[in-house]
Protein backbone atom coordinates (compact mmCIF):
# COMPACT_ATOMS: atom_id res chain seq x y z
CA UNK A 1 0.00 0.00 0.00
CA UNK A 2 1.22 3.42 -0.99
CA UNK A 3 1.50 6.70 0.90
CA UNK A 4 -2.63 8.39 1.29
CA UNK A 5 -2.84 11.75 0.70
CA UNK A 6 -5.20 13.29 3.45
CA UNK A 7 -8.21 13.32 0.47
CA UNK A 8 -8.13 9.64 -0.13
CA UNK A 9 -11.23 9.00 1.16
CA UNK A 10 -13.03 11.53 -1.15
CA UNK A 11 -11.60 9.88 -3.90
CA UNK A 12 -13.20 6.26 -2.60
CA UNK A 13 -16.43 7.99 -1.79
CA UNK A 14 -16.96 8.98 -5.07
CA UNK A 15 -16.26 5.61 -5.85
CA UNK A 16 -12.34 6.41 -7.77
CA UNK A 17 -10.18 3.64 -8.73
CA UNK A 18 -7.19 3.78 -6.81
CA UNK A 19 -3.49 2.94 -7.84
CA UNK A 20 -0.16 3.39 -7.11
CA UNK A 21 1.82 5.62 -8.02
CA UNK A 22 5.07 7.27 -7.10
CA UNK A 23 4.32 5.45 -4.02
CA UNK A 24 1.36 6.87 -3.75
CA UNK A 25 -2.13 5.40 -3.46
CA UNK A 26 -3.76 8.36 -5.86
CA UNK A 27 -7.11 7.75 -8.01
CA UNK A 28 -6.43 7.43 -11.83
CA UNK A 29 -10.17 7.87 -13.10
CA UNK A 30 -13.78 8.33 -11.16
CA UNK A 31 -15.73 7.64 -14.07
CA UNK A 32 -14.06 6.97 -17.25
CA UNK A 33 -10.73 8.88 -18.45
CA UNK A 34 -12.61 10.09 -21.91
CA UNK A 35 -15.25 11.92 -20.13
CA UNK A 36 -12.89 13.05 -17.59
CA UNK A 37 -10.44 14.51 -20.13
CA UNK A 38 -13.79 15.92 -21.73
CA UNK A 39 -15.07 18.09 -18.70
CA UNK A 40 -11.18 19.05 -18.50
CA UNK A 41 -11.37 20.65 -22.35
CA UNK A 42 -15.27 21.67 -22.32
CA UNK A 43 -15.81 22.63 -18.48
CA UNK A 44 -13.64 21.90 -15.78
CA UNK A 45 -11.75 19.48 -13.43
CA UNK A 46 -10.38 19.01 -10.19
CA UNK A 47 -7.41 17.24 -9.66
CA UNK A 48 -5.55 15.96 -6.30
CA UNK A 49 -1.55 16.27 -6.93
CA UNK A 50 -0.81 16.72 -3.05
CA UNK A 51 1.36 13.71 -4.13
CA UNK A 52 3.58 16.74 -5.41
CA UNK A 53 6.64 18.09 -3.70
CA UNK A 54 6.60 21.76 -1.70
CA UNK A 55 10.64 22.29 -0.93
CA UNK A 56 11.36 25.86 0.32
CA UNK A 57 14.44 27.62 -0.21
CA UNK A 58 15.32 30.79 1.80
CA UNK A 59 18.11 32.50 3.02
CA UNK A 60 20.23 35.80 1.70
CA UNK A 61 21.81 33.57 -0.81
CA UNK A 62 18.91 31.48 -1.77
CA UNK A 63 19.32 33.58 -5.62
CA UNK A 64 23.05 32.71 -5.41
CA UNK A 65 22.02 28.85 -4.70
CA UNK A 66 19.47 28.43 -7.26
CA UNK A 67 21.09 30.04 -10.15
CA UNK A 68 23.77 27.17 -9.34
CA UNK A 69 21.42 24.07 -9.93
CA UNK A 70 19.08 25.23 -12.74
CA UNK A 71 19.77 26.54 -15.98
CA UNK A 72 17.25 29.04 -15.71
CA UNK A 73 18.25 33.34 -14.72
CA UNK A 74 16.92 32.87 -11.20
CA UNK A 75 18.16 36.09 -10.76
CA UNK A 76 15.75 38.07 -13.17
CA UNK A 77 12.73 36.34 -11.87
CA UNK A 78 10.20 38.91 -10.60
CA UNK A 79 8.83 38.12 -7.55
CA UNK A 80 5.31 36.29 -7.46
CA UNK A 81 6.21 34.82 -10.66
CA UNK A 82 6.67 31.09 -11.71
CA UNK A 83 9.19 29.47 -13.73
CA UNK A 84 9.18 26.29 -15.42
CA UNK A 85 13.02 24.91 -14.68
CA UNK A 86 15.66 21.58 -14.91
CA UNK A 87 17.46 20.47 -12.37
CA UNK A 88 20.47 19.21 -14.24
CA UNK A 89 23.27 16.87 -13.13
CA UNK A 90 26.77 17.92 -14.10
CA UNK A 91 26.15 15.45 -17.42
CA UNK A 92 23.10 17.68 -18.16
CA UNK A 93 21.27 14.69 -17.33
CA UNK A 94 17.53 15.74 -15.64
CA UNK A 95 17.04 14.86 -11.95
CA UNK A 96 13.62 16.33 -11.98
CA UNK A 97 11.58 18.99 -13.97
CA UNK A 98 10.52 21.48 -11.51
CA UNK A 99 8.25 24.69 -11.44
CA UNK A 100 9.75 27.18 -8.96
CA UNK A 101 7.99 30.54 -7.32
CA UNK A 102 9.39 33.56 -5.94
CA UNK A 103 7.36 34.32 -3.21
CA UNK A 104 9.32 36.72 -1.09
CA UNK A 105 12.91 38.54 -2.59
CA UNK A 106 15.07 35.05 -1.34
CA UNK A 107 12.10 32.66 -0.80
CA UNK A 108 11.35 30.78 -3.39
CA UNK A 109 9.24 27.57 -3.35
CA UNK A 110 10.39 24.54 -5.14
CA UNK A 111 7.24 22.11 -6.91
CA UNK A 112 9.06 18.98 -7.18
CA UNK A 113 7.61 15.55 -9.08
CA UNK A 114 5.98 13.31 -6.25
CA UNK A 115 8.61 10.20 -7.14
CA UNK A 116 11.51 12.62 -6.80
CA UNK A 117 10.61 14.68 -3.89
CA UNK A 118 13.26 12.63 -1.68
CA UNK A 119 16.07 12.56 -4.59
CA UNK A 120 15.26 15.94 -5.12
CA UNK A 121 16.03 17.21 -1.53
CA UNK A 122 18.70 15.58 -0.57
CA UNK A 123 20.15 16.51 -4.61
CA UNK A 124 19.58 20.64 -3.09
CA UNK A 125 21.22 19.45 -0.10
CA UNK A 126 24.42 18.34 -1.54
CA UNK A 127 24.60 21.27 -3.76
CA UNK A 128 24.34 23.43 -1.12
CA UNK A 129 28.54 24.16 -0.62
CA UNK A 130 28.52 27.78 1.30
CA UNK A 131 25.59 29.02 0.26
CA UNK A 132 23.90 30.82 2.93
CA UNK A 133 20.45 28.67 2.14
CA UNK A 134 18.21 27.06 4.22
CA UNK A 135 16.23 24.03 2.49
CA UNK A 136 12.69 22.94 3.99
CA UNK A 137 10.90 20.24 2.64
CA UNK A 138 7.14 20.68 3.65
CA UNK A 139 5.79 18.47 1.17
CA UNK A 140 4.25 16.62 4.34
CA UNK A 141 2.03 19.63 5.52
CA UNK A 142 0.78 21.04 2.11
CA UNK A 143 -1.92 19.70 -0.13
CA UNK A 144 -2.39 20.75 -3.32
CA UNK A 145 -5.34 20.56 -5.55
CA UNK A 146 -5.67 21.88 -9.62
CA UNK A 147 -8.02 23.21 -11.00
CA UNK A 148 -8.19 23.26 -14.83
CA UNK A 149 -10.33 24.11 -17.72
CA UNK A 150 -11.97 27.44 -19.56
CA UNK A 151 -14.47 26.91 -16.43
CA UNK A 152 -12.21 27.58 -14.02
CA UNK A 153 -12.20 30.91 -13.62
CA UNK A 154 -15.55 31.58 -13.50
CA UNK A 155 -15.27 29.26 -10.07
CA UNK A 156 -12.53 30.88 -9.04
CA UNK A 157 -14.35 34.08 -9.19
CA UNK A 158 -17.53 32.12 -6.98
CA UNK A 159 -15.28 31.10 -4.69
CA UNK A 160 -14.65 35.05 -3.86
CA UNK A 161 -11.65 36.31 -6.25
CA UNK A 162 -12.83 38.47 -8.64
CA UNK A 163 -10.89 37.71 -11.99
CA UNK A 164 -9.28 40.83 -11.70
CA UNK A 165 -7.93 39.82 -8.25
CA UNK A 166 -7.12 36.27 -9.86
CA UNK A 167 -3.36 35.65 -10.50
CA UNK A 168 -1.98 36.05 -13.74
CA UNK A 169 -0.52 33.50 -15.99
CA UNK A 170 2.56 32.02 -14.33
CA UNK A 171 2.62 33.90 -11.42
CA UNK A 172 0.96 33.22 -7.93
CA UNK A 173 -0.48 34.91 -4.71
CA UNK A 174 -1.91 34.58 -1.09
CA UNK A 175 -5.66 33.74 -0.83
CA UNK A 176 -7.79 33.55 2.12
CA UNK A 177 -11.17 32.92 1.89
CA UNK A 178 -13.53 33.00 5.62
CA UNK A 179 -9.96 32.30 6.95
CA UNK A 180 -9.28 29.42 4.54
CA UNK A 181 -5.63 30.39 3.26
CA UNK A 182 -2.94 29.75 1.09
CA UNK A 183 -1.27 30.28 -2.59
CA UNK A 184 -3.20 29.85 -5.41
CA UNK A 185 -1.42 30.16 -8.84
CA UNK A 186 -2.53 30.01 -12.55
CA UNK A 187 -0.44 27.09 -13.14
CA UNK A 188 -1.54 23.87 -14.33
CA UNK A 189 -0.43 20.22 -16.66
CA UNK A 190 -3.61 20.37 -19.07
CA UNK A 191 -2.63 23.01 -21.48
CA UNK A 192 -6.19 24.97 -20.29
CA UNK A 193 -6.31 27.82 -18.33
CA UNK A 194 -6.23 26.85 -14.76
CA UNK A 195 -5.54 27.42 -11.49
CA UNK A 196 -3.25 25.14 -8.52
CA UNK A 197 -4.40 25.74 -5.01
CA UNK A 198 -1.30 25.11 -2.40
CA UNK A 199 -2.84 24.86 1.18
CA UNK A 200 -2.51 23.24 4.52
CA UNK A 201 -2.97 19.63 5.06
CA UNK A 202 -6.41 20.80 7.13
CA UNK A 203 -7.29 23.19 4.19
CA UNK A 204 -7.38 20.46 2.10
CA UNK A 205 -10.81 18.59 2.51
CA UNK A 206 -12.73 21.72 3.03
CA UNK A 207 -11.10 23.33 -0.38
CA UNK A 208 -12.22 20.68 -2.32
CA UNK A 209 -16.12 20.57 -1.18
CA UNK A 210 -15.73 24.89 -1.74
CA UNK A 211 -14.43 24.27 -4.87
CA UNK A 212 -17.25 21.75 -6.09
CA UNK A 213 -19.62 23.74 -4.55
CA UNK A 214 -18.83 26.49 -6.59
CA UNK A 215 -18.82 24.99 -9.67
CA UNK A 216 -21.89 23.07 -9.75
CA UNK A 217 -23.02 25.17 -12.35
CA UNK A 218 -20.00 25.13 -14.47
CA UNK A 219 -20.18 21.38 -14.33
CA UNK A 220 -16.82 20.81 -12.59
CA UNK A 221 -16.25 17.31 -12.02
CA UNK A 222 -13.16 15.13 -10.20
CA UNK A 223 -10.38 13.99 -12.18
CA UNK A 224 -8.21 11.62 -11.96
CA UNK A 225 -4.38 10.94 -13.06
CA UNK A 226 -5.44 8.65 -16.45
CA UNK A 227 -7.03 12.18 -17.95
CA UNK A 228 -4.27 13.89 -16.23
CA UNK A 229 -1.59 11.94 -18.68
CA UNK A 230 -3.66 12.35 -21.62
CA UNK A 231 -4.43 15.52 -21.29
CA UNK A 232 -0.69 16.67 -21.05
CA UNK A 233 0.26 14.48 -23.50
CA UNK A 234 -1.70 16.42 -26.22
CA UNK A 235 -0.39 19.27 -24.92
CA UNK A 236 2.99 17.71 -24.90
CA UNK A 237 4.27 18.77 -21.62
CA UNK A 238 6.73 16.48 -20.18
CA UNK A 239 6.56 13.73 -17.79
CA UNK A 240 9.52 13.10 -15.51
CA UNK A 241 10.67 9.34 -15.79
CA UNK A 242 9.35 9.36 -19.50
CA UNK A 243 10.04 12.08 -21.46
CA UNK A 244 12.70 13.40 -19.20
CA UNK A 245 15.53 10.87 -17.05
CA UNK A 246 18.93 11.11 -15.68
CA UNK A 247 20.08 10.50 -19.32
CA UNK A 248 18.06 13.29 -21.23
CA UNK A 249 19.00 16.65 -20.84
CA UNK A 250 17.19 19.38 -21.26
CA UNK A 251 18.28 20.59 -25.10
CA UNK A 252 17.60 17.09 -26.41
CA UNK A 253 13.93 17.21 -24.79
CA UNK A 254 13.65 20.42 -26.59
CA UNK A 255 13.55 22.96 -24.04
CA UNK A 256 16.05 25.16 -25.08
CA UNK A 257 13.70 27.87 -25.09
CA UNK A 258 13.46 27.85 -21.07
CA UNK A 259 17.39 28.47 -21.13
CA UNK A 260 19.16 31.66 -21.25
CA UNK A 261 22.14 30.87 -23.01
CA UNK A 262 23.30 34.93 -21.63
CA UNK A 263 22.94 33.41 -18.03
CA UNK A 264 26.31 34.27 -16.41
CA UNK A 265 26.78 32.53 -13.09
CA UNK A 266 28.08 28.66 -13.71
CA UNK A 267 25.54 26.16 -12.56
CA UNK A 268 25.48 22.08 -12.76
CA UNK A 269 25.83 21.00 -16.38
CA UNK A 270 26.13 23.96 -18.05
CA UNK A 271 29.18 22.88 -20.34
CA UNK A 272 27.01 20.34 -21.73
CA UNK A 273 24.10 22.11 -21.99
CA UNK A 274 25.69 25.41 -23.92
CA UNK A 275 27.63 22.99 -25.99
CA UNK A 276 24.23 21.25 -26.97
CA UNK A 277 22.50 24.52 -27.71
CA UNK A 278 25.59 25.54 -30.07
CA UNK A 279 26.60 22.44 -31.65
CA UNK A 280 23.53 20.19 -31.72
CA UNK A 281 22.39 16.94 -29.95
CA UNK A 282 22.80 13.43 -30.98
CA UNK A 283 19.02 12.72 -30.15
CA UNK A 284 16.11 14.96 -29.82
CA UNK A 285 12.35 14.75 -28.88
CA UNK A 286 9.65 14.65 -31.79
CA UNK A 287 6.50 14.23 -31.47
CA UNK A 288 4.08 12.19 -33.85
CA UNK A 289 0.48 11.39 -35.05
CA UNK A 290 0.01 7.50 -35.84
CA UNK A 291 -1.43 7.00 -39.46
CA UNK A 292 -1.73 3.53 -39.36
CA UNK A 293 -3.86 1.94 -37.14
CA UNK A 294 -1.76 1.17 -34.07
CA UNK A 295 -1.19 2.83 -30.51
CA UNK A 296 2.24 3.73 -29.18
CA UNK A 297 3.49 3.56 -25.78
CA UNK A 298 6.36 3.98 -23.63
CA UNK A 299 9.59 2.10 -24.54
CA UNK A 300 8.20 1.01 -27.67
CA UNK A 301 10.76 0.81 -30.52
CA UNK A 302 10.74 3.96 -33.49
CA UNK A 303 12.23 3.35 -36.74
CA UNK A 304 13.01 4.90 -39.61
CA UNK A 305 13.62 4.01 -43.32
CA UNK A 306 13.73 0.35 -41.91
CA UNK A 307 16.47 0.82 -39.32
CA UNK A 308 15.57 1.59 -35.38
CA UNK A 309 15.95 5.41 -34.86
CA UNK A 310 15.24 5.77 -31.08
CA UNK A 311 12.47 4.75 -28.66
CA UNK A 312 8.92 6.38 -27.30
CA UNK A 313 8.45 7.54 -24.13
CA UNK A 314 5.10 8.73 -24.35
CA UNK A 315 2.11 7.59 -26.27
CA UNK A 316 -1.91 6.73 -26.33
CA UNK A 317 -5.00 7.51 -27.62
CA UNK A 318 -5.85 11.12 -27.75
CA UNK A 319 -9.54 12.10 -26.98
CA UNK A 320 -9.44 15.37 -28.28
CA UNK A 321 -8.00 14.27 -31.54
CA UNK A 322 -9.78 11.13 -31.54
CA UNK A 323 -6.00 9.69 -33.12
CA UNK A 324 -2.74 7.90 -31.44
CA UNK A 325 -0.09 10.26 -30.88
CA UNK A 326 3.34 9.89 -28.94
CA UNK A 327 6.36 11.39 -28.53
CA UNK A 328 9.50 10.09 -28.53
CA UNK A 329 13.57 10.65 -29.17
CA UNK A 330 14.76 9.84 -32.47
CA UNK A 331 18.35 9.73 -33.85
CA UNK A 332 19.64 13.33 -35.14
CA UNK A 333 21.77 12.05 -37.72
CA UNK A 334 18.30 11.05 -39.56
CA UNK A 335 17.70 13.79 -39.53
CA UNK A 336 13.49 13.21 -39.12
CA UNK A 337 11.91 16.45 -40.00
CA UNK A 338 8.45 17.91 -39.44
CA UNK A 339 5.91 15.37 -42.01
CA UNK A 340 8.55 12.62 -42.33
CA UNK A 341 7.25 9.13 -41.74
CA UNK A 342 8.33 6.64 -39.24
CA UNK A 343 7.25 3.88 -37.90
CA UNK A 344 6.90 2.20 -34.70
CA UNK A 345 7.21 -1.62 -33.85
CA UNK A 346 4.10 -2.96 -31.74
CA UNK A 347 3.90 -6.36 -31.14
CA UNK A 348 6.53 -6.87 -33.24
CA UNK A 349 5.29 -5.14 -36.25
CA UNK A 350 6.25 -1.84 -37.62
CA UNK A 351 2.93 0.65 -38.56
CA UNK A 352 3.28 4.23 -39.86
CA UNK A 353 3.07 7.34 -38.14
CA UNK A 354 3.79 11.12 -39.31
CA UNK A 355 6.17 13.45 -37.04
CA UNK A 356 4.12 16.96 -36.00
CA UNK A 357 4.18 19.77 -34.44
CA UNK A 358 4.27 19.85 -30.74
CA UNK A 359 1.32 20.28 -29.07
CA UNK A 360 -0.91 18.06 -30.33
CA UNK A 361 -3.59 20.45 -29.08
CA UNK A 362 -3.03 23.70 -29.01
CA UNK A 363 -2.90 25.32 -25.25
CA UNK A 364 -5.54 27.89 -24.08
CA UNK A 365 -3.76 29.79 -21.74
CA UNK A 366 -4.73 33.38 -20.31
CA UNK A 367 -1.79 35.36 -21.21
CA UNK A 368 -2.59 38.60 -20.34
CA UNK B 1 -27.37 -5.74 -19.49
CA UNK B 2 -28.23 -9.70 -20.06
CA UNK B 3 -25.54 -12.18 -19.23
CA UNK B 4 -26.15 -14.87 -21.60
CA UNK B 5 -27.46 -18.00 -19.83
CA UNK B 6 -24.87 -20.54 -20.11
CA UNK B 7 -21.10 -19.17 -20.54
CA UNK B 8 -18.25 -19.93 -19.17
CA UNK B 9 -15.77 -17.53 -18.40
CA UNK B 10 -11.71 -18.16 -17.21
CA UNK B 11 -9.76 -17.13 -15.08
CA UNK B 12 -8.42 -14.33 -17.51
CA UNK B 13 -11.66 -12.89 -18.25
CA UNK B 14 -12.44 -14.35 -21.40
CA UNK B 15 -15.82 -15.58 -21.74
CA UNK B 16 -16.93 -18.77 -24.09
CA UNK B 17 -20.43 -19.22 -25.48
CA UNK B 18 -21.96 -22.58 -27.15
CA UNK B 19 -23.70 -21.53 -30.33
CA UNK B 20 -23.85 -25.15 -31.84
CA UNK B 21 -22.00 -28.50 -30.81
CA UNK B 22 -19.04 -27.01 -32.33
CA UNK B 23 -19.24 -23.70 -32.84
CA UNK B 24 -18.20 -20.75 -29.82
CA UNK B 25 -18.61 -17.16 -29.37
CA UNK B 26 -15.51 -15.86 -27.54
CA UNK B 27 -15.58 -12.60 -25.76
CA UNK B 28 -14.54 -10.47 -23.09
CA UNK B 29 -16.66 -10.63 -19.59
CA UNK B 30 -18.74 -7.26 -17.96
CA UNK B 31 -16.27 -7.33 -14.96
CA UNK B 32 -13.17 -7.43 -17.52
CA UNK B 33 -14.20 -4.59 -19.83
CA UNK B 34 -15.19 -2.56 -16.68
CA UNK B 35 -11.28 -2.94 -15.26
CA UNK B 36 -9.98 -2.03 -18.65
CA UNK B 37 -11.54 1.34 -18.47
CA UNK B 38 -12.26 3.15 -21.84
CA UNK B 39 -11.59 0.46 -24.48
CA UNK B 40 -9.84 2.27 -27.76
CA UNK B 41 -8.34 0.06 -29.88
CA UNK B 42 -8.83 -4.18 -30.74
CA UNK B 43 -7.17 -6.23 -32.64
CA UNK B 44 -8.27 -9.34 -34.20
CA UNK B 45 -7.01 -12.18 -35.63
CA UNK B 46 -7.26 -13.28 -38.66
CA UNK B 47 -10.42 -15.77 -39.77
CA UNK B 48 -9.00 -19.55 -40.59
CA UNK B 49 -6.04 -19.29 -37.83
CA UNK B 50 -5.57 -21.85 -35.74
CA UNK B 51 -4.89 -21.51 -31.62
CA UNK B 52 -4.29 -23.36 -28.75
CA UNK B 53 -6.25 -22.85 -25.39
CA UNK B 54 -4.05 -20.59 -23.46
CA UNK B 55 -2.51 -18.74 -26.83
CA UNK B 56 -2.69 -15.28 -27.51
CA UNK B 57 -5.19 -13.84 -30.03
CA UNK B 58 -6.23 -10.53 -29.70
CA UNK B 59 -4.95 -7.35 -27.94
CA UNK B 60 -7.10 -5.13 -26.72
CA UNK B 61 -5.89 -1.60 -25.41
CA UNK B 62 -7.84 0.59 -23.28
CA UNK B 63 -6.55 4.22 -22.84
CA UNK B 64 -3.98 3.03 -19.83
CA UNK B 65 -2.48 -0.15 -21.67
CA UNK B 66 -2.72 -3.05 -23.62
CA UNK B 67 -4.05 -6.65 -22.84
CA UNK B 68 -3.66 -9.74 -24.13
CA UNK B 69 -6.65 -12.24 -24.80
CA UNK B 70 -5.99 -15.96 -24.34
CA UNK B 71 -8.05 -18.45 -26.16
CA UNK B 72 -10.04 -20.34 -23.16
CA UNK B 73 -10.47 -23.29 -25.21
CA UNK B 74 -8.43 -24.17 -28.58
CA UNK B 75 -9.83 -24.08 -31.95
CA UNK B 76 -10.07 -22.36 -35.41
CA UNK B 77 -10.95 -18.96 -35.89
CA UNK B 78 -14.22 -18.64 -38.07
CA UNK B 79 -15.52 -15.42 -37.87
CA UNK B 80 -14.58 -11.91 -36.33
CA UNK B 81 -16.09 -8.74 -35.08
CA UNK B 82 -15.00 -5.93 -37.67
CA UNK B 83 -17.53 -4.03 -35.82
CA UNK B 84 -15.66 -3.52 -32.83
CA UNK B 85 -12.72 -2.53 -34.93
CA UNK B 86 -14.38 0.79 -36.07
CA UNK B 87 -15.84 0.70 -32.39
CA UNK B 88 -14.28 -0.27 -29.77
CA UNK B 89 -16.17 1.48 -27.40
CA UNK B 90 -18.75 -1.29 -28.00
CA UNK B 91 -16.66 -3.49 -26.02
CA UNK B 92 -17.46 -1.59 -22.77
CA UNK B 93 -21.04 -0.32 -23.66
CA UNK B 94 -22.22 -4.48 -24.81
CA UNK B 95 -19.44 -6.81 -23.56
CA UNK B 96 -21.87 -9.73 -24.25
CA UNK B 97 -23.92 -9.14 -27.46
CA UNK B 98 -22.66 -6.53 -29.69
CA UNK B 99 -19.34 -6.67 -28.35
CA UNK B 100 -18.14 -10.18 -28.78
CA UNK B 101 -14.56 -10.55 -30.21
CA UNK B 102 -14.51 -14.32 -32.13
CA UNK B 103 -16.16 -16.89 -33.22
CA UNK B 104 -14.64 -20.43 -33.11
CA UNK B 105 -14.68 -24.03 -34.52
CA UNK B 106 -13.53 -26.06 -31.72
CA UNK B 107 -13.85 -30.15 -31.70
CA UNK B 108 -12.00 -30.22 -28.50
CA UNK B 109 -14.12 -27.20 -26.18
CA UNK B 110 -15.80 -29.55 -24.25
CA UNK B 111 -12.86 -31.40 -23.55
CA UNK B 112 -10.80 -28.45 -22.70
CA UNK B 113 -13.67 -26.44 -20.46
CA UNK B 114 -12.51 -28.09 -17.42
CA UNK B 115 -11.03 -25.06 -15.44
CA UNK B 116 -13.96 -22.54 -16.93
CA UNK B 117 -16.49 -21.60 -14.45
CA UNK B 118 -20.01 -20.88 -14.20
CA UNK B 119 -20.91 -17.14 -14.29
CA UNK B 120 -22.31 -16.82 -10.79
CA UNK B 121 -18.99 -19.33 -10.06
CA UNK B 122 -17.29 -16.44 -11.65
CA UNK B 123 -18.66 -13.35 -10.41
CA UNK B 124 -18.25 -14.76 -6.72
CA UNK B 125 -14.43 -15.78 -7.10
CA UNK B 126 -13.88 -12.31 -8.15
CA UNK B 127 -15.15 -11.41 -4.53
Amino acid sequence: MGKRTVLYNKHTALGARMVEFGGWDMPVQYTGIIEEHKTVRSFAGVFDVSHMGQIFVSGKQSVDFLQSIVPQDISKLKLLKAEYCQLPQTDGGLVDDLIIYRLEEDNFLVIANAANIQKDFDWLKANIKNFDVTIDNKSQDYSMLALQGPKAANIVEKLGLSIENQPAFFTIKDFNIDGLNGYISRTGYTGEDGFEFIVKNEYAAILWDMIFKAGEQFNVKPIGLGARDTLRLEAALMLYGNDLTEKTTPVEAGLKWSIPVEKIPDYNGKDVILGQIKNGVQKKLIGFVMTDRAIPRHEYDIYFNGHKTGVVTSGGYSPTLDKNIGMGYVDTKDNITLDATIEIMVRNKLYKAKVVKRPFVAKKYKIS
Amino acid sequence: MIVPEGILCSKSHEYLLEESETEFVIGLTDYAVEQLGDIVFVELPEVGTEYSKGEVFATVESVKAASEIYMPVGGKIIEVNEKIVESPEILNESPFEEGWLVKIESADAHAESGDLLEYSDYKEELE
